[in-house]
């Protein structure tokens, strides 16, 4: 990208943490894309960051628009643009040149860990195992671009027809595989074993509730529904953008009538949708995916002193002000989470070797296990800490020390100074990380619930038992932690790892809160700490990229060829205000006029008066309402409840309100 | 097309969408914005989508010891997961406001165009006198500012009038029986700037036998055309063009005495036990934009705040909309403190003066009537006002206003009442009190 000698200097001094993190993060266990880093100046690193990371993108006010803020912050609020890597094999990430080498380092080994976050998720699979993300993206800025300076379109009508198209960018249904509309979907190769999927959907234990809201049957039907020819869908479907790009008009101003889209609308649509199809997967990774890569940038940064002692205090500063900042922060979250999961993956296999011990049950387990002595055990030896310091007393036959790299060491052909887990395998470095004994870690043994051991023992083999405390802790895989994560960072995404791994404990720990709004105060109260609650909250939040879900129900609505669109009502209402607006753009990719079914919750001015002064909350009543836009005005009926009925989930409960909170 | 190209377009489309200058004025978070930086809020999320309901949604907090019950504020705006994968500073996703900021110039000029104000500053003060265009000129000067143009203009004309068709002269005294007095007496009949000297001249050197050539005038003028002054210059060019002194002008430059265009704005606020803080905010939304527009308008501004109850005392503006004290209420004497205060600093001779109370129009009895009405008429100013704020609209004994307005009539060039109840009224009242001063 330069030929600055500056940028090349730097180059040259990144080299070797480059080649080195790649290393680590192979013996970590890590199978990351390669990636090619760029060195670029602080303007180019905001230009980046205003593409969404790349280099090219179709002309559009909202790019200008990131890129004034992130000015604005960098100017302001001292904003340091640290790291862009995107999904594409190979990975491509960026370095900004005014960065330090700490800075640098630290970008470095969390980009690896997104790399193989790209390469491994199957989320990201949906779209194409190899993406070429840059030459598509690249492409249809050249479209778009080709479009706009057309002299027989004209270029405020293009833009107009993207900015329609954006509002619905999160309606698509990313959780089926991309596929252009050209194509009949019946020629795709349909790679989806669907029985075989629901066997992975009961093994992923979720619950009930996001196997409504995300796997549904209607969802598994439709993996098996191999000719998937939606005429007036006869289900509800989920990608609007598909059903507009297939059945749409444009409205002509000048006949007064739906017309048939011109062809440069339609390409825009699929190329807008590809795109929406294309990010998906890091929007609904957006906490397993910022966690796991803050998570393996600190074992590498701290744990494998990757960052020199001087560069460490700056390390810590910037993991502080990452981390550190106000209001629910994915990537924090998605950190504990992925701690939380290795502590109490390794937990597991602790407790299930000292349940084998005689003498020892799970009712008594807390009294007869001495948690001290077990974690003493469970140290790892002095050569496994201070590698440099033992490394004649190594043995080349141990399985967790890696033979040739030992001999090139003793040789004095690997620093084994400044990278001692060289001569380290996999199992020795999982030893040496084993998170249980970590300083921060070391009440985590003790906390395990009686719950918790019971279910343990409940479910173990009796195949094996031990005399002593010592014996059983000599069986225990140290690997156990980090093998579980590489297989959760495959198969899940935000809604299904929250679901599964988000505990009471977690939330205890962590101390995590729901807050509702009162009318009773008119603001925002505390609501519950009950991990439940927590995870209603965040399921909310992550579940179809936290928007509500809005699917056509049918595009010939009473039978006036008039589309209308059902909000499938989990008990939040809509953004009313905003809805509106949307079915206004809606209307000029449908060209005929458009309605939104949806249930609302009215609250009675009496109640609520009422409600405040006997500080507690008044109740709604749920409505169904029909807003239709025709092209010139907005209209909203009320429907009757049966007309809405089908609409209204009734088994979920997002209010964490409790009956008596403010009294 | 490129960033640069995207950038252009998000100004031009923030532009757009920038909230409306009254909507902003009436409901609009004021508190962003400093006395020199008026901020309007662009929505920053431009394209509408389909979104849960903010207060219905709830969401998820993090801080150790939060019990049920416990307020939170107002909840964080919780990051998205947003697109790409952009490490920045996490949180700063959840910005909901982007500002378009001007300053009160054009907020001043912006708020014309809204309300169609047309108020013009008048200059007071002379700050100092200073040399204008070089449009004055003069008889003297140093040569660099010589008038040439003027000079050579001048000469023009001079050659023009001066100039005559010497060769009709000459073939007028070829006429038989006509000599240089006769020529001369003709000559000067005929308009012809010639001199008995030049006539004279010529006659001697014409030889004696064409001075018969013509029988008769007649005769000549039928086989002699005149040419006119232009044609022959046309011809022959200028060989020379007479520069005279007295043609020599000097340009100067103008004097001009610059006023400068400087206001006071005395705010003055009843902060007295009744003024409770829905009251004080529709204080706030009036006084200022009204502060803003006139700072834009003048070359320079100064605020006076002045806080009253049953007392008066000057505030910093800071404290001036926050303010709340118990005592009873004495409109009158807030006035003194402005009248000694303008007195003293504030010269009338010098500045535009604009006195603004507000309040909930209660006042100790007779106050009105009696101190307040005098004070106001000795207080020269451009402009006084009186803005109630009365969010229940009615209050038994708040008279103030309406024994003002009486007093001073609605047709008053001098003295506004406005009537503010909710913040709906507020542009009203702001236009009310601006469009009062005569111009």
């Amino acid at each position: 990208m330069s030929d600055r000698t500056d940028a090349k200097r730097i180059a040259k001094g990144l080299e070797e943490p480059v080649r080195e993190a790649a290393n680590l993060a192979e013996k970590f266990g890590l199978e990351p894309y390669p990636v090619n880093y760029w060195i670029v100046d602080y303007d180019e690193m905001n230009q980046l960051i205003a593409y969404g990371g790349f280099q090219q993108r179709y002309p559009h006010w909202r790019w200008g628009m990131q890129y004034d803020r992130q000015q604005k912050q960098g100017q302001f609020l001292g904003g340091k643009a640290f790291e862009i890597v995107n999904n594409d094999n190979p990975a491509h990430a960026f370095l900004q040149e005014s960065n330090t080498l700490a800075d640098q380092k630290a970008v470095i080994t969390h980009v690896e860990a997104h790399s193989d976050f790209f390469a491994n998720n199957e989320w990201f699979g949906l779209f194409a195992d190899d993406p070429n993300a840059a030459s598509m993206l690249a492409r249809h800025a050249e479209t778009i671009r080709g479009y706009m300076q057309d002299p027989d379109i004209e270029r405020e009508a293009v833009e107009r027809w993207i900015d329609h198209v954006l509002c619905l960018e999160d309606n698509i249904d990313q959780h089926r595989p991309y596929a252009p509309i050209e194509t009949d979907l019946a020629d795709v190769p349909d790679d989806i074993d669907v029985a075989d999927l629901a066997d992975q959907l009961d093994n992923l234990e979720l619950s009930e509730e996001v196997k409504r809201q995300v796997f549904d049957e209607e969802w598994l039907d439709a993996q098996r529904d191999d000719d998937d020819v939606v005429t007036f869908p006869s289900e509800p479907q989920k990608d609007v953008i598909a059903f507009l790009r297939k059945h749409g008009m444009q409205y002509d101003e000048d006949a007064e009538k739906a017309v048939e889209m011109e062809d440069w609308q339609r390409e825009i649509l699929e190329v807008l949708r590809r795109e929406a199809y294309y990010f998906a997967p890091q929007k609904m990774t957006k906490v397993m995916n910022e966690g796991w890569a803050a998570l393996w940038e600190s074992r590498m940064m701290t744990d494998e002193n990757f960052a020199a002692d001087d560069e460490f205090v700056l390390y810590a500063d910037h993991m502080a002000r990452v981390l550190g900042s106000p209001g629910l922060n994915p990537y924090k979250l998605g950190l504990e989470l992925w701690q939380y999961v290795e502590n109490s993956e390794n937990r597991r296999e602790v407790a299930e070797r000292l349940l084998r011990v005689e003498g020892v049950t799970w009712r008594n387990f807390g009294d007869v296990v001495d948690f001290e002595e077990v974690l003493a055990e469970l140290e790892p030896p002095d050569w496994l800490v201070d590698v440099p310091g033992h490394l004649d007393d190594l043995d080349p036959e141990d399985p967790r020390v890696d033979a040739d790299a030992l001999a090139a060491a003793r040789a004095g052909d690997v620093d084994v100074e400044t990278y001692p887990w060289k001569v380290l395998t996999y199992e020795g470095l999982v030893e040496r990380h084993y998170s249980l004994v970590k300083p921060q870690n070391r009440g985590f043994l003790s906390r395990i619930s009686l719950e918790e051991l019971e279910r343990i023992s409940r479910y173990m083999f009796d195949d094996a038992r031990y005399e002593s405390v010592t014996e059983a802790l000599a069986d225990v895989e140290y690997a156990r932690g980090w093998d579980r994560m590489r297989e959760i960072r495959e198969s899940h995404n935000d809604v299904t790892f929250l679901d599964e791994f988000l505990s009471q404990e977690f939330v205890d720990e962590n101390n995590y809160f729901t807050y509702e709004y009162t009318y009773a105060s008119d603001d925002y109260r505390v609501s519950s700490t009950d991990y439940e609650d927590v995870k209603k909250k965040l399921m909310l939040q992550f579940t179809n990229f936290g928007k509500p879900t809005v699917v056509v129900q049918d595009g010939n609505y009473n039978n006036r060829n008039e589309l209308l669109l059902a909000h499938q009502y989990n008990g939040i209402a809509l953004d009313l205000g905003q809805a509106q607006k949307v079915l206004e753009r809606v209307f000029e990719l449908w060209g005929r006029p458009v309605n939104l079914m949806t249930i609302v919750k009215e609250f009675d001015e009496h109640d609520i008066e009422v409600a405040k002064r006997r500080n507690r909350e008044p109740e709604p009543r749920e409505t169904g309402k029909l807003i239709r836009y025709d092209g010139d005005e907005t209209s909203m009926e009320d429907l009757e409840w049966d007309e809405v009925e089908h609409l209204a989930a009734t088994d979920v409960d997002y209010d964490t309100k409790p009956e008596d909170w403010l009294a | 097309m490129g960033l640069k190209d995207d950038l252009e377009r998000y100004r031009e489309v923030g532009e757009q969408r920038r909230q409306d200058l009254s909507e902003f004025i009436q409901y609009g978070d004021l508190g962003n914005s400093r006395p020199d930086e008026v901020k309007i809020p662009i929505k920053i999320v431009d394209l509408p989508e389909f979104a849960y309901d903010q207060r219905d949604k709830g969401g998820v907090g993090q801080g150790e010891g939060a019990q049920p019950g416990d307020p939170v504020g107002q909840p964080q705006p919780q990051p998205q997961p947003g697109d790409g994968d952009e490490e920045g500073e996490p949180g700063e996703e959840g910005a909901e406001h982007e500002y378009y900021e001007m300053d009160p110039e054009e907020f001043a000029q912006e708020l014309d165009e809204e309300l169609g104000l047309d108020l013009e500053p008048k200059g007071k003060k002379v700050v100092e006198e200073i040399e204008g265009d070089f449009t004055d000129i003069t008889r003297t000067g140093p040569s660099s500012t010589l008038d040439f143009e003027r000079l050579f203009k001048e000469g023009l004309k001079r050659k023009l009038a001066m100039d005559f068709d010497e060769n009709y002269v000459k073939e007028a005294l070829k006429i038989d029986g006509w000599g240089p007095s006769k020529v001369f007496t003709w000559a000067r009949e005929n308009n012809i700037p010639v001199s008995k000297a030049w006539i004279d001249e010529a006659y001697e050197e014409i030889p004696r036998d064409e001075r018969t050539t013509w029988k008769s005038l007649e005769d000549m003028e039928a086989n002699v055309e005149e040419t006119d002054v232009p044609a022959r210059i046309r011809r022959d060019g200028v060989d020379q063009i007479p520069f005279r002194r007295e043609d020599e002008r000097y340009r100067y430059p103008e004097i001009v005495e610059k006023r400068e265009r400087n206001v006071v704005v005395v705010n003055i606020r009843d902060v007295s036990g009744s003024m409770r803080q829905k009251k004080r905010e529709l204080v706030e939304r009036t006084f200022t934009p009204l502060d803003w527009y006139l700072q834009g308008k003048y070359d320079n501004a100064e605020f006076v705040y002045i806080a009253h109850d049953a007392d008066a005392w000057e505030v910093e503006r800071d404290e001036f909309f926050g303010i709340r004290s118990g005592g009873g209420t004495r409109i009158s004497s807030a006035y003194e403190l402005a009248k000694r205060i303008l007195e003293e600093e504030y010269p009338w001779a010098e500045w535009n003066r604009y006195v603004f109370a507000a309040g909930d129009s209660e006042n100790s009895s007779n106050d009105t009537e009696d101190n307040v009405i005098p004070l106001m008429d000795q207080i020269p100013a451009n402009l006084h006002a009186y803005v109630e704020t009365q969010p229940s609209g009615n209050a038994i004994n708040a008279t103030h206003a309406e024994e003002v307005g009486r007093h001073f009539g609605e047709d008053s060039d001098e003295v506004a009442v406005a009537y503010v109840t909710s913040p709906d009224d507020v542009v009203d009242a702001i236009y009310t009190i601006l469009s009062t001063e005569e111009q």
